[in-house]
This record gives C-alpha cells, sequence and structure tokens, in this order.
C-alpha cells in the first residue's frame, strides 16, 4: 500500500517560495497561516540550505497523539488530516508537532486562537470531495481528483516531492547517486569527512 | 467528557476581514519574517492593512473568485508574466472567473514548475489593487472619468505640444511585458505620431548586452537555451543571482549539476545561487573586465585556448591578447580582490570543463561600460571555442516576460522592428511593409537638423530618440544642449516602473516640470506618487497579458501563443486597445492599421498583427513564426524533447518549441527554428548556422569571413558575405527564385514585373544590376532566404566573431573605474570618459563627475538586485498579498562590520544616503551575504520617497499591500557609452541609524 | 388610518416573537448535537475520501500523476 510522503531535497531547494504561494494560491489560505514555508540553515553564509517544511504526515502523529478530542484521523494512505468542527483550537497539537506544523488563525473576538490550519496533501477534509463546504474549511482536495499537492507539482525545481513514499525514494536515490563524490553534497563531509 | 458541535457554517473556527491590527510594527528580516509568523501561533502578522477581499475570498465558500463545485471549468493556456524563462500557466476558469490554477506539466520550458510568483498567478483574475477606471488627478484628487473624455483630454493636449515644440515634445515609453504584438504596435505608433523618442526596459536591463553581442557576433540574445545547459560541463554566472531571478531556470541548471557540470558563480554577494555552486567568487562591483581579462591570462598562459576554433572562426582576439597580457595576478587581485588561487582555480574548470556556458545579468551589464563587460564575456567564450556549441553559449537571461521581444520589434527609440536601425533605407523597408508612402511617414517628423552624435548633423527621423534611462534629462536638460527642437513636455508611459530607474530626486523634479503625466497601466506606479503634482496626471486602466491573446518571445529566441484566460477586468483596455483610440484621435488609424483588422470596436487583430511582423522581420527571422504555427505548438508541448527542444513527432514534428528565432523565410517554408545559435555541426535548414557577416568582408586587409569553418551541407565549404540577389547571380543561384519571389524582389527594387523577363538567362544585364542590391533583409517574398538555405547556406553570411569592435568608444573592451568609485587611488590609471556632447540627443556627463573624489563621504559600495518574491518596479507583486506577505519590508544587507562600526544592529531602521542627494529610510539586515565595504538592496520597493510613505497619494483602494523606499532614489548617475544604460550597480552610499 | 397603522404592527409583533423564539432556541441543548468523547477514538465526520484512498485503482492514478508531474521528464 502506498505512504504519501513529502520530500524536499535540499540540493535542489532554492529558497523560491513557490510552494508557498502555490498552497496559498490553492487552498485560499489566509494572510498569516503558512501552512507550508521554507526554512534556511546557514543563510547568507556558505553552506547555506533550505528546505521546504509542512505537515509531514506522520505515521504515529504526535497531534493525534495528544489531541484532547481526538479529532485527527489517517486515510488509507497516510495522509493526516483532522475535522475542523471537533477541534477546539486548543493548540497541544503545535506543542506536539516537531515541524511546526499547525496553525491558529486570528479570530476575530477571542485573539489568537482559532481552529487548528494544516497542511492536507492537498486532501481537503470530512465533507464531501471538492464540495463548497469542504473547499471553504480545508481547502482544495486534489488527491480525490487524482492529483498530488499543488506545491510539490509546482515545485520550481521539483526539489519538493509529494505522492507515494517509494517513488519518491526512487527518484531521491537516483539523484544521490548522480551526485555521489562531489564533496558539497549536504551531509557529505559529516558522513564521510571533507575530502572523500 | 462532553462536547459541543456546533452547526457546520462555513465559517466556524475562521476568522474574519476586519479583526487584524492594521499595522506591523516589529521590525523583521527577510527570512525570519517567514519563520516567525509560522512558527508562533500568535504571529499571524500583518504587515499592511489587510487585504479584505482576500481574507473573505479565504474563508466563504462562493467567494466571488473561489472554484465552485459543479460549475464547468474551462481550460486557458497562457505563459507566466514574471520572467523570461516562459513557464507555461493553465488556468481555470469557470463563469469566466479564473477560480484555478494548474500545473503545466508538457511544457518543455517549466515542465509544470513555477516560483513564488508564477504559483501565485491567478491574483490576476482578482486585481484588487489594480486602477479600475480612468481617472485623472485634479487640484489634489482622483476624478473618474470615461474613457472617451480621458483620450480626447489627452489627445487634445498632445496635439496642442506637437502644434508648439514638434512631435519629439512626446516622450512615449512601451513595456517588456507587453506581448510582441502590443509591443510592435507601440513602435509603429511612434512612427506614425513622428518621433522616435519611445524606448522600454530592455534599455536598462540588457542593452549592453544587445549592442556587444550582436557587434561580436551578429545578433544581440540568448545564444543557447536553459534547456540545452543540461549539456553544459562547465557554468559560470557573472551578476546573475537566477535562484531569485530565473527561478525555474535552476532546474535546468541543477540537472546540468547533477549531471557532473561544474559551477561556478560570480557575484559580490553569497547569492542564493551562489549557495548551489561549486565555486563563489566575490568580485568588487564594476570590477568585471578585469576579472575576465584575469581568466584569460591564466588560459593564455597555460595554452587552453582553442587555437584552431580561434583560427578559423575568431578575428582580433590577438589585440585582446595585448590587453590580457596587462592583467597579472596581482593586478587583477588589487582591482577585483579576488585572488589568485580563486582566479586560477576558475579558469581551470573552464578550460577542463567543455563545452561551457556563461550567464549574465544585471550585474555585468548594468554599468557606465557595460559594453565593455559584455564584450569582454563573449572573447572569454571565444577563447575557449565554447559559442555555437551545445552545451556551450552565452546564454543571457533576460529579464521580463517580452522584453525579448519587444527589443526584437518593439518599442526602442534606437531602431525600427527587427533591429533595421532607423537609415532611409530602414524606414522604406517598414514603409513597404506597412503599405504607406515613405513620404508620408517623414513629413510626420520635425524636419529641422541636430547633431546625432560628434558632430553629425541629421534629421530627427534617423536620430536615435530619448532612452528610457534618460527621459527625465529630456525635461530637465537646457533645450540648446538637446539634439530635437524643445524640450519634453508631456510623457505617455505604458507599462513602465520608473522606481526601477536611476536618481529618483532628479525623476521627481523632472515629473513636476511636466505638462501632462499619462499612466498606462494596470496599477497607479509609483510614477502617479512620487511627486507633488496635484493636476493633468491620468491614469489609464491597462490589461494584463491574462486579459488578451497574443504570442510572447522567451528568454531563448522562442515565441509561445497566450491564449485569452479572462475579460478585461473592470474597465481595462489593452495596449493595442488605447493605441488604436489614440491613433484615431489623432488621425492615423486608417494608414496605422491598414492591413490589422479591428475586432469588434476597437481590438487590432493579433494574428494579423503578427503576421505584419512576420512579414517585415527578414534581419532575425521572425518571419516563420506564424500565428498557425505558434497554435500548434501549444497544442502539442508534450511531444517536445526537455533537452533538444525538438519535436519527436506529432505535427509540429522536426520543429524547435517555439521556432525560436531566426525561423527562417516565411512559414510555409516550414523552417524549424534555430535552437543553438551559430552551429555549424546542423545544416542551415535545421537550425544550423554560422556567425552573421555583419561587419564587412575584410578590415586593415584581413578577411572577416570564417576561415574553413561552414555549416554541414553547405554548398560554400569557406567563409562567405551576407546574401543578396546580386550574390546570387554570381553563384548562379538567381534563377532558382521563382516567378512570384522574383517579382516581389523587382518590386523592392523598384524595377516593374514586366521589365523582368520569365527567363532569367534572357533578361537584360542592366536591369539585374538594378536587382542586385535587395538583399536577404528587404526581400519582401523571402526568396533569397529561401535560395541560399537550399544551398545549405547561412542567409546573413558566414564570417568570424570579431574580439575588436572598431565604431565603439572602447575596441577592446578596456577597464573603466565607476564614476562613483571606492578606489579613487584607481581613478588614475583607469579612468571614465570624457565628457560626450551629443549621445541619444542628450550631452552625457563622465569625466566631469568623476573628477570629484566621493568615497571618504561615502565609503560603502552600494548595490541591488532582486527577490524572489516581486518582478521589476514590484507594483503588481506587491499587490499580490500571497506575495507581499513574504516580503513586508525594503531592507539593507549591511556586513557585520560595517553595521557595527556605525553602531546599527539587525532589524534597526536606518538611512542610506547617496551622494547625489537621495536618502532612503530603511531596515538594516546584518548578514555576511555581503562582503565588508558592500551593502546590497532590492530594487523592487516603491510608494515611501525620502522617508514619508506615500499612501495617501495612491486613488483609493490602489495602494499595493507592501510599499517601501525605491532603492533609486539613493542611486546616481553615469551610462553606457554605446546604449545609455544606466549604472545601478556601482555606486556608493553611507549608512547612519535613523 | 388605524387600520393602516395595525396592519403596520401585526408583521413587528411576529419578528419579536420569532426573535424570541430564536434567542431562547439557542440556550437550547439538541442531544443529537453532542458527541460524547473516548479516548482515541475518532467520532469526526467520515471522509468520503477515506471510501477510495488505498485502493490500487486510486493509488495506481496518484502513481501515474507523480511520473507526468515530478520527474525530470
Amino acid at each position: 500500500m502506498a505512504r504519501m510522503k513529502f520530500l524536499c531535497d535540499a540540493e535542489r531547494c532554492i529558497e523560491c517560495n513557490a510552494c508557498v504561494t502555490a498552497c496559498k494560491n490553492e487552498n485560499e489560505v489566509p494572510w498569516g497561516v503558512n501552512r507550508r514555508r521554507v526554512v534556511t540553515l546557514n543563510d547568507g553564509v556558505p553552506g547555506e540550505k533550505s528546505i521546504s517544511v509542512a505537515c509531514m504526515h506522520c505515521t504515529d502523529a504526535p497531534c493525534a497523539a495528544v489531541c484532547p478530542v481526538d479529532c485527527f484521523y489517517t486515510t488509507d494512505d497516510g495522509i493526516v488530516l483532522h475535522d475542523k468542527d471537533l477541534c477546539i483550537g486548543c493548540g497541544y497539537c503545535f506543542y506536539a508537532c516537531p515541524f511546526g506544523a499547525p496553525q491558529y488563525p486570528k479570530q476575530e473576538a477571542f485573539g489568537v486562537r482559532g481552529k487548528m490550519d494544516k497542511c492536507t496533501f492537498c486532501a481537503g477534509g470530512p465533507n464531501d470531495d471538492n464540495s463548497d463546504a469542504e473547499y471553504s474549511k480545508y481547502g482544495a482536495n486534489r488527491v480525490a481528483e487524482g492529483k498530488l499537492p499543488a506545491c510539490a507539482e509546482m515545485c520550481s525545481t521539483k526539489a519538493l516531492l509529494a505522492g507515494d513514499g517509494d517513488m519518491v525514494a526512487d527518484i531521491y536515490r537516483e539523484r544521490v547517486m548522480r551526485r555521489s563524490g562531489r564533496p558539497q553534497t549536504w551531509g557529505w563531509d559529516k558522513a564521510y569527512g571533507a575530502g572523500v | 467528557m462532553k462536547l459541543i458541535r456546533k452547526s457546520a457554517s462555513a465559517d466556524a473556527g475562521r476568522s474574519s476581514a476586519s479583526a487584524f491590527p492594521s499595522m506591523f510594527h516589529t521590525a523583521m528580516d527577510r527570512r525570519t519574517f517567514l519563520r516567525r509568523s509560522g512558527l508562533t501561533a500568535g504571529a499571524a502578522a500583518v504587515g499592511a492593512a489587510l487585504p479584505p477581499a482576500m481574507m473573505r475570498r479565504a474563508h466563504a465558500a462562493g467567494g466571488e473568485h473561489s472554484r465552485k463545485d459543479g460549475v464547468p471549468v474551462e481550460i486557458r493556456r497562457s505563459v507566466c508574466t514574471h520572467c523570461s524563462v516562459g513557464c507555461s500557466v493553465i488556468a481555470e476558469v469557470q463563469n469566466g472567473v479564473w477560480t484555478g490554477q494548474e500545473p503545466d506539466f508538457d511544457s518543455p520550458f517549466n515542465l509544470g514548475a513555477h516560483c513564488a510568483k508564477g504559483a501565485s498567478l491567478r491574483e490576476h483574475g482578482v486585481g484588487e489593487k489594480r486602477v479600475k477606471y480612468p481617472m485623472k488627478l485634479e487640484g489634489g484628487r482622483w476624478r473618474r472619468l470615461s474613457w472617451e473624455d480621458a483620450v480626447n483630454e489627452i489627445g487634445d493636449k498632445f496635439l496642442q505640444i506637437r502644434n508648439e515644440s514638434g512631435p519629439d515634445s512626446v516622450w512615449w515609453c512601451g513595456s517588456s511585458k507587453s506581448n510582441n504584438e502590443g509591443s510592435y504596435l507601440q513602435r509603429k505608433f511612434v512612427a506614425f505620431w513622428g518621433t522616435n523618442n519611445i524606448d522600454h526596459q530592455a534599455r536598462i536591463c540588457h542593452s549592453t548586452t544587445v549592442a556587444g553581442v550582436a557587434n561580436t557576433w551578429g545578433y544581440g540574445a540568448m545564444t543557447n537555451s536553459y534547456n540545452d545547459m543540461h549539456n553544459c560541463k562547465s557554468m559560470i554566472f557573472v551578476g546573475s543571482n537566477a535562484a531569485e531571478a530565473h527561478p525555474v531556470s535552476m532546474q535546468h541548471i541543477l540537472r546540468a549539476k547533477e549531471n557532473g557540470a561544474k559551477m561556478i558563480v560570480v557575484d559580490p554577494r553569497f547569492t542564493r545561487t551562489a549557495a548551489h555552486a561549486d565555486q563563489h567568487i566575490s568580485i568588487r562591483p564594476g570590477s568585471d573586465v578585469p576579472f575576465i581579462w584575469g581568466l584569460l591570462w591564466h588560459i593564455f598562459e597555460n595554452g587552453w585556448e582553442d587555437r584552431e576554433y580561434i583560427r578559423q572562426r575568431v578575428y582580433g582576439l590577438d589585440k585582446v591578447r595585448e590587453e590580457v597580457a596587462h592583467w597579472t595576478p596581482d593586478r587583477v587581485e588589487d582591482v577585483t580582490s579576488v585572488p589568485e588561487d580563486q582566479m586560477y582555480q576558475a579558469a581551470k574548470t573552464l578550460a577542463e570543463n567543455r563545452p561551457g556556458t556563461i550567464v549574465w545579468c544585471m550585474g555585468g551589464t548594468q554599468h557606465h561600460i557595460g559594453n565593455n563587460n559584455t564584450r569582454a564575456y563573449c572573447v572569454l567564450q571565444l577563447a575557449l571555442g565554447n559559442i555555437g556549441k551545445s552545451g556551450g553559449g552565452a546564454n543571457i537571461f533576460r529579464g521580463h516576460d517580452n522584453v525579448q521581444g519587444a527589443t526584437d520589434v518593439g518599442p526602442n527609440c534606437h531602431t525600427l522592428p527587427g533591429y533595421y536601425g532607423l537609415s532611409e533605407g530602414a524606414w522604406r523597408h517598414w514603409a513597404r511593409v506597412w503599405d504607406v508612402d515613405y513620404d508620408y511617414l517623414r513629413g510626420r517628423f520635425d524636419d529641422g537638423q541636430y547633431d546625432a552624435g560628434g558632430g553629425n548633423m541629421t534629421s530627427p527621423m534617423n536620430i536615435a530618440g530619448i532612452p528610457v534611462s534618460r527621459w527625465i534629462d529630456g525635461i530637465l536638460e537646457d533645450p540648446d544642449n538637446l539634439s530635437q527642437r524643445d524640450n519634453t513636455r508631456a510623457i505617455f508611459i505604458q507599462g513602465h516602473a520608473v522606481n526601477s530607474q536611476t536618481r529618483g530626486p532628479d525623476m521627481k523634479e523632472a515629473i513636476e516640470k511636466l505638462e501632462m503625466v499619462v499612466v498606462s497601466d494596470p496599477y497607479p506606479t509609483h510614477l502617479a506618487v512620487m511627486s507633488e503634482r496635484t493636476d493633468g496626471v491620468y491614469l489609464l486602466p491597462t490589461c494584463t497579458q491574462f486579459e488578451q491573446r497574443g504570442s510572447v518571445t522567451a528568454s531563448n529566441r522562442s515565441l509561445q501563443w497566450r491564449e485569452q484566460v479572462i475579460e478585461p477586468l473592470f474597465e481595462s483596455k489593452t495596449d493595442a486597445q488605447i493605441l488604436y483610440h489614440f491613433a484615431t484621435k489623432f488621425g492615423f488609424a486608417d494608414e496605422m492599421f491598414k492591413h490589422i483588422a479591428i475586432e469588434g470596436e476597437d481590438t487590432p487583430s493579433p494574428e494579423d498583427t503578427l503576421r505584419e511582423i512576420n512579414r517585415g522581420t527578414w534581419t532575425i527571422g521572425y518571419t516563420g513564426q506564424s500565428p498557425e504555427r505558434l497554435k500548434v505548438h501549444a497544442q502539442n508541448k508534450h511531444t517536445f524533447d526537455t533537452t533538444t527542444l525538438r519535436a519527436v513527432g506529432g505535427p509540429a514534428d522536426g520543429d524547435y518549441y517555439g521556432l525560436p528565432w531566426p525561423c527562417w523565410g516565411t512559414p510555409e517554408m516550414n523552417h524549424p527554428g534555430t535552437h543553438v545559435l551559430y552551429d555549424p555541426s546542423q545544416p542551415v535548414k535545421d537550425g544550423g548556422l554560422t556567425f552573421r557577416a555583419r561587419f564587412g568582408v575584410e578590415r586593415n586587409g584581413e578577411s572577416l569571413l570564417a576561415d574553413g569553418s561552414y555549416s554541414v551541407d553547405s554548398e560554400l565549404d569557406d567563409g562567405y558575405p551576407e546574401f543578396t540577389f546580386g550574390m546570387l547571380r554570381q553563384l548562379g543561384w538567381h534563377t532558382d527564385l521563382s516567378r512570384d519571389e522574383l517579382e516581389v524582389v523587382a518590386s523592392v527594387a523598384g524595377v516593374a514585373a514586366a521589365d523582368v523577363p520569365g527567363n532569367l538567362r534572357m533578361a537584360d544585364e542592366a536591369v539585374l544590376e538594378q536587382l542586385d542590391g535587395v538583399n536577404w533583409k528587404t526581400d519582401l517574398s523571402g526568396g533569397i532566404q529561401r535560395v541560399a538555405i537550399d544551398h545549405g547556406c547561412a542567409p546573413f553570411g558566414n564570417a568570424k566573431a570579431r574580439c575588436e569592435v572598431w565604431q565603439f568608444p572602447d575596441p577592446i573592451p578596456v577597464h573603466r573605474e565607476p564614476l562613483y568609485t571606492p578606489r579613487y587611488d584607481l581613478v588614475a590609471q583607469y579612468p571614465t570618459y570624457d565628457d560626450v556632447r551629443a549621445s541619444y540627443r542628450l550631452p552625457t556627463r563622465y569625466g566631469s563627475i568623476q573628477a570629484e573624489d566621493f568615497s571618504k563621504d561615502y565609503p560603502l559600495v552600494f548595490t541591488s538586485g532582486r527577490l524572489v518574491e516581486y518582478e521589476g518596479g514590484g507594483e503588481e507583486t506587491r499587490s499580490n498579498p500571497w506575495l507581499a506577505e513574504l516580503q513586508q519590508e525594503m531592507f539593507v544587507e549591511i556586513h557585520p562590520a560595517d553595521a557595527n562600526d556605525r553602531a546599527i544592529r539587525d532589524g534597526q531602521t536606518v538611512w542610506l544616503d547617496g551622494p547625489e542627494g537621495g536618502s532612503i529610510r530603511i531596515q538594516a539586515m546584518v548578514t555576511e551575504r555581503v562582503p565588508r565595504g558592500t551593502v546590497w538592496t532590492p530594487f523592487h520597493f516603491g510608494g515611501h520617497f525620502q522617508g514619508e510613505d506615500l499612501v495617501d497619494r495612491y486613488p483609493e483602494g490602489t495602494a499595493p499591500y507592501v510599499r517601501g523606499e525605491a532603492c533609486n532614489t539613493a542611486t546616481t548617475y553615469g551610462y553606457d557609452s554605446v546604449t545609455q544604460m544606466q549604472e545601478t550597480k556601482s555606486t556608493l552610499c553611507q549608512i547612519r541609524a535613523a | 388610518m388605524r387600520n393602516a397603522h395595525s396592519d403596520y404592527r401585526r408583521p413587528l409583533a411576529l419578528v419579536a416573537l420569532l426573535a424570541g423564539a430564536l434567542f431562547l432556541g439557542g440556550c437550547y441543548e439538541d442531544a443529537g448535537d453532542v458527541t460524547l468523547y473516548e479516548p482515541g477514538e475518532y467520532k469526526g465526520e467520515p471522509d468520503p475520501l477515506l471510501d477510495d484512498s488505498g485502493t490500487e485503482s486510486f493509488n495506481e492514478a496518484l502513481r501515474e500523476r507523480f511520473a507526468a508531474g515530478q520527474t525530470d521528464r
């Protein structure tokens, strides 16, 4: 069975933020909410690397483990989704998530907390697929249409891959093989020592 | 535990529009902003007033621009408008509203990919901040008016100015963001108005490239393509930050790197492109020539040059050797700051990894010696034997989406479409194409005699107009110093961001001096707000390219057809429609649109316009790309190989994608286009070429034609000059011309068809001699091109590329210190030029500026560049909330040492003062990305001026979400000696805490 | 005049009554809207996507899409 996975190839990521705006465009995510973002390490100095981060759709998702109302569920393909009608916006999942994926839109009356919002792997939520109700609450459901997340499908350099984990791994492995021996490959120095 | 589930209303749990704080005061730098807003729940932080409609849309199903379940979806195919890569876009339209955007995996250019700008294109269908109807500024207030009134009021004023001061007193600006048809009509329009005073952004982006490259080997364009870079063994980027300026190109570049190509990035900053390179070399801004000569020093020293290639295909390299000999490693290090070992390593990489390509962009071109820089890059590639080879080439990444097309056929002040120039012959050629009387056109122009440069007196019809870099001087300069009758009194700017130009305070003064300012643009632009004018500014709502159809030329010379995605928003009109209305007002619409059908009320047919371009643009082979052929390509993108760009089977079998020019002859000739320029390993009929014979056949007794190099299948196995009817006759090939072709040749020569007998062997010698002068550029039948290619020859001849451009101020590129140099000690040895009396109608200063040493008071080198989220002057992209959210502050990158020396901390507000008096109030970003002594700012901001937010000056609801100081408020004087390119990449400044 | 006045008033009274009913209705807790929480059990709406996800044809479609869009072609 397929397990849907994201992988961001740091050798290809150029921090162009296409994944971020593709997500905004596709899901009409409001200003201030970032289901996906690009994180840069060593900004501006040799060794600078960027990766695009969103919900990683963990197999044993800490968000689901800690959720006091159990609003999370996982599809057979491993996509972690949640029901916003159950969510109480407590923010516990934000504590638990290692990637900072959960987002909380501002509320009109109650300050900072709203129902939790996060990357859905462009798979919507528990409403009729691609209904107006689902779109307004969760965003697009590309997966139901046989498509993959907009962020990866529009990635400028095909750094961000999204799909069946086995296929993602195949592509990544092939790239790593082709790059092997280039000392600037991320992690190479650490794994094998400089100059190898 | 008991939970209460509320009924599932669409808004449950989500915020609504108005609750966000209106201002965001905390200082944030570029990347931390994103991290903070993403990682902290409370930081749903908002920079500017929130975009209410976007918020509503994000929350309510059934929002005006949201997708609707169950409503049929129509697919429209267009091309991204944010850079020259040419990324295909699939738009999903429901009930005329653009509700979805899908990746176009079929495109061989982008394979579905986009950057931040391309992935947010759908916002173009919203256009919340657009100018919505014609407006004028009256008594300090914006007032709505009808299109009819706008055209009449503007038209009457222009006609009055024309009567009083002549047609040269209105300055026009076209656009690199217009499609080919729109930009072509912009150029044609001013020809009928009677001036050459029109220009577009190419002047300030790659004009020095076009001039330098065309004068080296024939054509001023990218020689290969992004895709062809898959074949590179090495890639050197000079002043190009592709990761931010051309992000999707990086897909091809990183593929090349994975295939083993070595990558070198030469840039003062450690850019995001440099982060992916094998070697980053930080040079001092403005020292490109010493850097390139420094590489060549090692190449010559080690005998790494390609001697056989040079013998066959290169002229004048010996003189370069003499100049290179001066640039010993220690001198290079002194001037460029690059140590010998780095230079040697780079030279060795390039020598050992061929074919290799060079990529350059604005970091190389925007200098007062930009043409020297570009020619030096060319010489490097010629010495290595890299030009005319797949995997090699000069891959010059152009900027705007159609800057290549607008340069080729659009609004340039120094040439008619197709680089024909402004000579009488050029005018007569286009008069024939337009089917108008030459004397009629001549009569439209001012008839005085003025200095065209060097005291050469001629008429304004033949003098290059005022370029976009200098329009402010057309207003401010003493009229006695101008090469035209009077000052500029009004401007009409269609699709240009003036904040991308230098000398902000001078610009403000110039705008205030004008009698009328017309802005034809989707947005008000910085121009509408930067001055203190209270009257006489008109805003004409103008369509983006998604509201019209037409063709667009990507950087690699491929043409793509755009379908119309949506109807014009609000009361907007297209460039062509607006020009049609003014042509009607001025009384030349019938002549101008003689062979271009008007669809509906006011739409000049894009197909007819392209066909007219096809009929006239023989010089660069814009003749084979008929709308029909382009549409076949648009429908069959998946049949093109992603590396060779060639269609394998299918309806476009054998064509290169987008028929990259030159696509010789008529469309019926079916030439496939030319993927790699000057590549003799292919027959010309399959896209092969030689170097163009553009500079004569000999120089000081030495042949300029190729020596033993010729393209595959050529029946002439040596160099040859460009083809004329006379040359066909010498070769006995003139009888290959069809009767129809012959009659056209005769008519171009002014010979009656009846005087040319059916059998040319029976023809009167005197008659044939009259035809001899008709050449491959002026033959409107395409017959001469066809016959040359049938014999395996390039219509433009087969010559050597030249390293010495004897017409230019510096025939062999030499180093000259920037006008505002931090190394004043080098000025004595590497001085700039003397001031020039007349160039493009204006005096131009060099030595008189460099005479003063500014480096004590302004010790920091100031250079500028791009951010991936924004484009150009940024008005459009800063009005797109999906992009605006990602970059909310104008900032300056400053090295920690320079910051500490000035007691400035990261995120602090500072003043950046330029030596000509402009100051900008911005945020400091302390980073080692810039070297010590150099500061860098992005150039996309506008809407602030010297510390003041001009938000109140925008018409209601049109201020971009993000505004900031234009960096060019603090930049300075300096223009290229050949093209009037502005110097933005090397000036000086001082920074102090605000 | 009187008639007209009362005609005018009657709908107002109706509106007031309705509003009152709605207001009171807000205090009422419908037993059908209560979700009893049990640890580890998802009690939200069922997602129709789950009917398809994991099936071979569904996965095959996504694999084809992946191959079309995310490889270097």
